[in-house]
């Protein structure tokens, strides 16, 4: 316990010393892919643990880039205070829309987060302090190092919040609603609130990785703030990984991170069409993600991938 | 078919001289022109069993439903410790005492045996323990009662049948309740498991426990309650000591009569 305790925190602290040693392609790189595995992570709270399967991550992602946005430029504020504005709209956001959208269950939650996804994006088109349909120009800041340490403290505290939920009453209550929430209501489980926290957590910490976002990118559109083909990633990132795992969805999103640079790099017009085979044959033939894989692995070898595809009926 | 009842409360009978832990006044559920549950009314004093018996379709499920919380009533009232809670969700419910297995068994599939137990010391009575160790501990009681300690690692869904239904058992049991709404925990089991069950449930009720027991077992029901509530069509036609309940024309008519021809 205490010998991986350790190899975390040198783990971290390689991470973190990364600007100081690497290129700058590298520090950029970096940022993306710390900030989505941050995106996945907080995706699993909701999707990998509550069952919940969310298309609208990317809202709350959006509106802590917009809040960051609208607080920075229309306000003259900090970066600090702007990314405390972005933080408090999506978790009201989640707040407000989480009651009635949380008690739809399985394919009708997941439209119905897209739809929250598509309204939220068009509502924000028509606001002028916004930039409307144009966007915001946010102010230039130099300094890539700052936002790799961000997005790294905001991965590390992310999973934080995560491993505190995978042992505590709260996580074995989301893990009930997850399994059956009939029977987790009538065991004393108070399900209304206990997705509603899940979710509001979720929104909290993709809205802070929209913010980073937005500061280091220094300009936003609706269209790039509520691209719900990054929640597709957050999802795919999640279950390559293993949902409802502490550190699933961060091996999940940078190995596929990986995969997809060296596929573009390699390969770069068929890149896209082997990505999408990597994913199809992971969903086969490891459906609990990879930490699953080395557990189910090591007990049946070989075998482990012939039970999930004869389960699929391949 | 439907019926709907216009004299609330008639057929409330005699109250025993102790309190009621538990009472059921004119209770009516209506799924659009079904009326499931019509003009229930009946009290169940601490510490008996309650056996509750029907056709199939007499809507046995439903009223357990109705008093654990899964479902609303159309009307009628829900009193517990003399506190009405038909209002209250489900989850509340569960903290005040009230506790229920389900007819089609509801496990949490992926969880082991000991995780699915814990859920019901974490989360029932009075909001449940705080301490996941410790609601393991409790778990682990109930695992042994039941007699599955020996399953507890296993995940629930690798589970045959029987373990199920004792599953099913443990978790209502590990939230501790003051009421246990048991919905046909002996169906699909054997003689000899089924005594098993019998001679737990007594032990649960020698604890203090008041249990609610839903059952086909003629036998096990006879053995088990002090009393015996007859459903039909939603209807109550019988409610008082299971020999006399038995013996009613009206209930050999609705229930036992068709197995006798």
């Amino acid at each position: 316990m205490t010998t991986g305790r350790w190899l975390v925190i040198s783990c971290v602290a390689a991470l973190a010393a990364v600007p100081l040693l690497g290129s700058a392609t590298m520090v950029q790189y970096g940022i993306s892919a710390l900030s989505i595995a941050a995106l996945a992570q907080a995706w699993n709270i909701l999707g990998g643990y509550t069952g919940y399967a969310s298309f609208g991550n990317s809202v709350f992602y959006g509106l802590g880039a917009y809040g960051t946005a609208i607080a920075m430029v229309d306000g003259h504020q900090s970066f600090g205070v702007g990314l405390g504005c972005g933080v408090a709209l999506a978790v009201a956001c989640a707040w407000l829309f989480g009651g009635p959208i949380l008690r739809l269950r399985g394919p009708y939650f997941a439209i119905a987060t897209l739809g929250l996804s598509g309204a939220m994006s068009a509502v924000v088109s028509n606001l002028g302090f916004a930039g409307k349909n144009v966007g915001l120009i946010l102010p230039l800041y130099r300094g890539d190092e700052l936002f790799y340490e961000l997005s790294l403290a905001l991965l590390v505290l992310c999973t934080l919040a995560v491993a505190w939920i995978a042992r505590s009453r709260f996580g074995a209550g989301l893990v009930a609603i997850r399994e059956n929430e009939d029977a987790a209501l009538v065991m004393g489980v108070n399900t209304p609130r206990y997705k509603a926290l899940a979710l509001m957590l979720a929104a909290g910490f993709s809205a802070v990785a929209g913010g980073i976002h937005a500061y280091w990118s220094t300009f936003i559109d609706p269209a790039s703030a509520f691209d719900s083909t990054l929640n597709v990633k957050m999802v795919i990132m999640t279950v390559f990984g293993g949902p409802g795992t502490v550190l699933g969805p961060i091996v999940g999103a940078f190995s596929l991170s990986a995969i997809s640079e060296l596929l573009a790099s390699q390969l770069s017009t068929m890149a896209s069409a082997f990505y999408g085979l990597v994913i199809v044959l992971a969903v086969v033939f490891m459906p609990g993600g990879l930490m699953e894989l080395g557990r189910g692995f090591r007990r049946g070898g070989r075998h482990y991938f012939l039970d999930n595809m004869r389960r699929f009926r391949l | 078919m439907s019926t709907p009842g216009s004299a609330p409360g008639s057929e409330g009978e005699q109250r025993p001289a102790s309190a009621p832990l538990f009472e059921v006044r004119a209770l009516t559920k209506r799924f659009r022109g079904l009326v499931a549950v019509s003009q229930v009314s009946f009290s169940v004093a601490p510490g008996q069993i309650l056996g509750l018996i029907g056709p199939n379709g007499a809507g046995k499920t439903t009223l357990v439903s109705l008093i654990s919380g899964t479902l609303a009533p159309t009307l009628g009232e829900i009193h517990f410790e003399g506190r009405r809670i038909d209002h209250l969700p489900a989850y509340r419910r569960a903290h005040l005492g009230i506790g229920r297995t389900f007819q089609v068994m509801k496990p949490f599939p992926g969880l082991s045996v000991l995780d699915n137990v814990a859920v019901g010391a974490l989360f029932g009575i009075a909001g449940g323990e705080r301490e996941r160790s410790r609601a393991r501990d409790r778990a682990r009681q109930c695992l042994e009662l039941t007699g599955l300690d020996h399953r507890q690692d296993q995940r629930a869904d690798a589970l045959g049948g029987p373990d199920r239904k004792r599953l099913e058992l443990a978790k209502a049991l590990a939230m501790q309740p003051k009421l246990l709404l048991l919905d046909e925990v002996m169906a699909g089991l054997n003689a000899v498991e089924i005594d098993e069950v019998v001679a737990l449930i007594k032990k649960i009720r020698d604890r203090g426990m008041t249990i609610l027991v839903i059952e086909h077992v003629m036998k096990a029901i006879r053995t088990l309650s002090d009393r015996l509530l007859v459903l039909h069509h939603g209807q109550q036609i019988a409610l008082g000591a299971p020999d006399e309940v038995l013996r009613d024309p009206q209930v050999v008519e609705a229930y036992l009569g068709k197995r006798r021809t």
